[in-house]
């Protein structure tokens, strides 16, 4: 483990930056939401250990190791087929990996009693495309998972779910289909969509790499407030920005490997290796 | 040309031909559309499975059914379908089962083959993404089917499947080497019975065509909204 | 189950007096294909001036194309078995007529009319669609070039489109030979039908039917296998 540091979580004392979403209310103030409170402290909230993956011959991931410690943000980067992808989606099962354990919040990803739905259901995750249903209203997309998984009553799960669409800005949307939204809209919505169950982590898989330019900032700026909420995020992602912003520690993935695991500091400052400085100088010039 | 037809037998036997023929047809159709859509998508998803003998099983059925004159298939359940109520029933003899029941029974299992492949394109049309969110989600894989991809799957292939219903519709007029009275057996009966097949045979064909060409034009249209919404 | 399976029923002589049981199957098998066969020359050929018909400009040929479609495509075959075989003869002319009814293999000539007339229109959706699928610069770069229309069709966009649509034209190729069975409604003595009267003399109706199954599941393999060396026969080198 080349982890260096478990810094506390930051928390919002500064203020939070002006947010200029456009075309819609903006966030609204107040935590988007209560953190639950910890259950085992003292052991991080995802350990990855030692795990590998490979798709016959060729290896995707190799030996990887690190933690997640409640409350931290953990911004993943590295070129594309680094494997920063497989392995967030590892995390909650998504991808199988045959070597190796991932731990989060005390229950173990790979091993045959393990509840998967459930485990997933106390994963938030936000996806590259959003992946709202499309034959759901943005209301039914933001109920369906608390009714049918946590079977929450339908109108407890109506009121948080549009309290969550409140949060993100999008209260006059509740009615709308997601074909009808913009694609950072459509962003905030899974996001929200993710929050209603109440997770206890979320993972974000390059979210605002599908979005055109002018909508980063309106998603950015949820996961900003999330984290200064106190969330525990590990994020994939090429917004060094964010990253600057509120990432505890960077890992920089390459050819499946973890090739720098650091606080923010350590990272930007002075990456040690080579390929950690390629990839930033590349990143950072235009 | 048609100075010696008759065509005043039509009229005599309307309610004969659309009272009795066209209610068994189209009940038919319903019931088997309804049934070979369900098992249709069961026999989808068992492709779909990945579970070896599950998989195989679902292939060779569908392999087996379209290759079958529906004719052939017909004449099978008409003889299998008492041996195999009475395996059902666990009787010794053959069940006496109804030609109706047969019919329905052929081609609510004929039809699933053309309806299994319909919603397995439907099924793999649902991108990977949207069944990793449902799982992200927490839903089971049942959940997952039963909410997210089989909703999104029937919607985008429901112009296909009212097309094939329309196939369906039309195949039921096979009832005939049964001797049902379907819509084309009643024509076909009174046809005989007063010698006037020239008059039946053209009214049939003019309803048939009436009914289907109407259906494939509201299909057609269904079909440009929802191409819409996606 | 009280069924008396009798797998040795095939080699029995059939009721007709000459040959066996799987004698009659084999001249069943025989019909269906010579059925076959020759209805798809008809479908392939006027299937091909229809689709074609309505890539056209014209409208009124459009309109044609698009009448004939949905003509054939909207009545049940059964039907159109019945208009060919009990219709057309009262409505021609009477000597024409009469002559046409006392025509011998009366039932093969008119399954093979009216199955070339109706799997045409299904073979005209194909090539209308492989047609349009190509790219328009096709048809522009044939015009460019000097050809008439008909120069640009037979030596441009025809070639290329049998080559997309060769898998839909298999499946259709082989609907067309199981709809052959429906023309034992008017007599034609084809696979389904010997299979029928073989269990109508023989009480063997488990036998009968499963060798039609196998027969009918053989042609499909050996039609499949063919289409795939004809498509490799015809495959464009370097092309998709």
């Amino acid at each position: 483990m080349t982890s260096t540091s478990m810094p506390a979580p930051t928390t919002g004392t500064q203020a939070a930056s002006a947010s200029e979403a456009p075309a819609d209310e903006g966030l609204r103030a107040g935590p988007l939401v209560t953190p639950p409170p910890a259950t085992a402290t003292g052991q991080p909230m995802i350990a990855i250990d030692r795990v590998s993956k490979w798709y016959g011959e060729f290896r995707v991931l190799t030996d990887c190791s690190t933690s997640v410690a409640r409350g931290e943000v953990v911004v993943v980067c590295g070129p594309s087929g680094s494997g920063k992808s497989t392995l967030i989606k590892c995390v909650n099962a998504l991808e199988p990996f045959q070597e190796g354990q991932i731990t989060v919040d005390g229950t173990r990803v790979k091993e045959r009693g393990t509840n998967l739905p459930k485990l997933r259901a106390r994963v938030g995750m936000v996806f590259q495309h959003f992946e709202l249903f499309p034959h759901l209203s943005i209301t039914d997309n933001l109920t369906i998972a608390q009714r049918k998984v946590l079977g929450r009553p339908g109108a407890e799960a109506r009121k948080r779910g549009l309290d969550l669409l409140d949060r993100v800005g999008l209260s006059a949307h509740a009615q709308k289909y997601p074909g009808q939204l913009s694609g950072g809209q459509q962003q905030r919505v899974a996001i929200a969509r993710a929050l209603a169950m109440n997770p206890v982590v979320m993972l974000f898989d390059e979210p605002t790499s599908a979005l055109d330019p002018e909508m980063v900032g309106e998603v950015l700026d949820v996961m900003v407030e999330l984290a200064r909420d106190g969330m525990t995020m590990m994020v994939v992602t090429h917004e060094m920005g964010f990253a600057r912003k509120v990432a505890d520690r960077v890992i920089f993935m390459d050819r499946g490997e973890i090739v720098e695991d650091a606080t923010k500091d350590a990272f930007f400052g002075q990456p040690r290796s080579e390929r950690a400085q390629q990839f930033l100088s590349k990143i950072l010039a235009h | 040309m048609f100075a010696n037809f008759d065509f005043s037998v039509i009229a005599a036997s309307l309610p004969y031909l659309f009272g009795q023929g066209m209610v068994f047809t189209v009940t038919l159709t319903a019931l088997a559309a309804s049934g070979g859509i369900v098992f249709g998508t069961a026999l989808a998803m068992m492709r779909l499975s990945g579970i070896p003998g599950v998989t195989h099983a679902a292939k060779l059925y569908v392999e087996l059914m379209r290759s079958l004159p529906l004719v052939l298939v017909i004449f099978w359940f008409y003889f299998l379908v008492p041996y195999i109520g009475a395996w059902v029933t666990g009787s010794t003899t053959p069940i006496q089962v109804g030609a109706f029941a047969s019919a329905l029974v052929t081609f609510t299992l004929f039809e699933a083959a053309y309806f299994a492949e319909i919603m397995r394109a439907g099924i793999q049309s649902i991108s990977k993404g949207q069944t990793a969110a449902a799982s992200a989600l927490g839903m089971s894989y049942w959940q997952t089917m039963r909410l997210v991809v089989l909703p999104q799957a029937l919607r985008n292939m429901l112009p296909l499947l009212l097309t094939q219903t329309i196939v369906l519709f039309q195949d039921t007029s096979l009832v005939y080497v049964l001797s049902l009275t379907d819509f084309l057996g009643a024509a076909s009966k009174v046809a005989q019975r007063d010698g006037r097949l020239v008059e039946m045979y053209l009214f049939a064909a003019v309803v048939y065509f009436a009914v289907c060409f109407t259906a494939s034009l509201l299909v057609r249209r269904l079909q440009a909204r929802v191409a819409i919404i996606r | 189950m009280n069924y008396t399976w009798n797998w040795g029923i095939f080699l029995e002589p059939s009721p007709e007096g000459v040959g066996t049981y799987a004698d009659m199957l084999l001249s069943g098998l025989g019909w269906t294909v010579a059925t076959a066969l020759s209805s798809w020359v008809i479908a392939f050929t006027l299937g091909s001036v229809i689709g074609v018909l309505r890539t056209l400009p014209s409208k009124a040929a459009n309109a044609v194309g698009t009448a004939y479609v949905e003509l054939f495509r909207n009545v049940p075959l059964l039907v159109q078995m019945f208009l060919w075989y009990f219709v057309l003869p009262e409505v021609l002319p009477v000597g024409l007529g009469t002559a046409v009814k006392q025509m011998p293999d009366a039932p093969f000539y008119t399954a093979v009319l009216c199955l070339g007339f109706f799997t045409a229109s299904r073979v005209a959706e194909q090539v209308r669609a492989g047609i349009q699928s190509l790219p328009r610069g096709q048809r522009m770069a044939g015009t460019a070039l000097g050809f008439t229309t008909a120069q640009t069709y037979r030596h441009v966009l025809l070639p290329n489109a049998y080559r997309i649509i060769l898998p839909p034209l298999t499946s259709e190729f082989l609907n067309n030979l199981k709809n052959t069975s429906v023309a034992l409604t008017i007599g034609l003595l084809e696979l389904t039908a010997r299979a029928r009267s073989m269990q109508e003399f023989s009480f063997q109706v488990f036998e009968a039917f499963t060798a039609a199954t196998i027969l009918y599941v053989l042609i499909n393999l050996v039609v499949i296998l063919g289409a795939t060396l004809l498509e490799r026969f015809v495959a464009v080198p370097g092309g998709r």
